[in-house]
């Protein structure tokens, strides 16, 4: 009983507290958190700082290291080689990338057999829980940096199969995914654009600057 | 035969070089053709009847956005036409053939945002079915 009624006293206490100082000081300059640390002086905490990636280019090694990175991604987005793992009919629509009509291999795209020559890997189709243990060992054995795109309703999220017992909803749920490519089965030109949009991603990769400005 | 130094050198004279580099830096090949249209964007739309070309290689889209080009720029009638939907372009549509909508038709179509910084966020506005644990202790009467 006591207990509940200094609970509420201090619930009541913080509240006008707070209140207080809101509309005494209309623009705050300092944290009123009161569990920050031990001292009981308002530490200034400067806001209008922008986060360490979109801080604008300054020095020669920003400029230096910002284009290493760049050319570390143009090397890893134009040698794209996913490893396939077709489990359904979307892997017919994956076939179709690297037949002659979409020609993967003008964009520098080879499938590979093996995920420990991979940098991708794409799901194509139902995940059962069966295969869920063979997906996850295929995963865990491919090489730093790996990108994974799922494609299909099914990989998505169950699709047609959500509510069977055998299957997973959705490969998310076994290792993350980068990006999902939605349709039943989606088109080939739709697996492409999925394709872009990951080479999108890896050119936006800033380990080198991010390593150098965390310093 | 498709790709040889003849017809590269050939594209190359046809189209400048500041046009060819620019082809070869994102579709990794150079083509000649027609202009056939442009879009709303500022993207320009070819195609080329020549015999050598590749069979469903005829149609391409440059554009405007030369840095960060994506398919979702092209319009859905272009993209119809890109694809080989129909031969006439939208632009070449009799009056009648044109679509009418019945909702009001924006400026632009929708283009996709991702990885910039109007990609679309969800957010869940549908009440969470399971809470955090609070412990408390009833007390005793």
């Amino acid at each position: 009983m006591l207990n509940q009624i200094s609970k509420s006293l201090v619930f009541k206490s913080n509240t006008v507290s707070i209140s207080n100082s809101i509309l005494k000081n209309s623009i705050r300059s300092f944290s009123i958190s009161n569990i920050r640390s031990g001292s009981l002086t308002p530490n200034t905490l400067p806001t209008d700082t922008p986060v360490l990636s979109e801080r604008p280019l300054s020095n020669v090694m920003d400029y230096a290291i910002t284009s290493l990175d760049k050319a570390k991604d143009w090397a890893r987005k134009s040698s794209f080689w996913p490893a396939t793992f077709g489990l359904a009919c979307c892997a017919v629509e994956m076939m179709h990338a690297s037949a002659p009509r979409y020609d993967q291999d003008r964009l520098g795209i080879i499938f590979r057999a093996s995920p420990r020559q991979s940098d991708i890997i794409i799901v194509a189709g139902t995940v059962t829980n069966k295969m869920a243990p063979a997906l996850r060992m295929v995963y865990d054995q491919m090489a730093y940096p790996r990108w994974v795109i799922s494609m299909g309703s099914c990989a998505n999220g169950g699709g047609y199969y959500h509510y069977s017992y055998a299957v997973v909803r959705g490969v998310d749920r076994v290792i993350p995914v980068d990006i999902y490519v939605p349709g039943c089965p989606p088109s080939c030109e739709a697996l492409l654009y999925g394709i872009f949009q990951l080479q999108k991603k890896m050119m936006s990769d800033t380990t080198g600057r991010m390593w150098y400005r965390s310093y | 035969m498709s790709v040889s130094f003849y017809r590269t050198l050939k594209n190359i004279w046809r189209n400048g070089l500041l046009r060819s580099g620019r082809q070869i830096a994102y579709m990794n090949d150079t083509k000649s053709g027609k202009l056939v249209g442009e879009d709303d964007f500022g993207n320009k739309y070819y195609e080329t009847t020549d015999e050598d070309e590749i069979h469903m290689r005829t149609r391409w889209c440059e554009y405007k956005d030369f840095w960060r080009f994506d398919a979702s720029h092209s319009e859905p009638g272009w993209h119809y036409w890109l694809a080989y939907g129909t031969d006439t372009p939208p632009n070449a549509l009799p009056k009648d053939e044109i679509a009418i909508r019945h909702i009001a038709p924006e400026n632009h179509h929708a283009i996709n945002h991702t990885f910039t910084k109007g990609a679309f966020i969800p957010y869940n506005t549908a009440k969470p079915k399971f809470s955090t644990w609070e412990s408390s202790v009833t007390p005793r009467s």
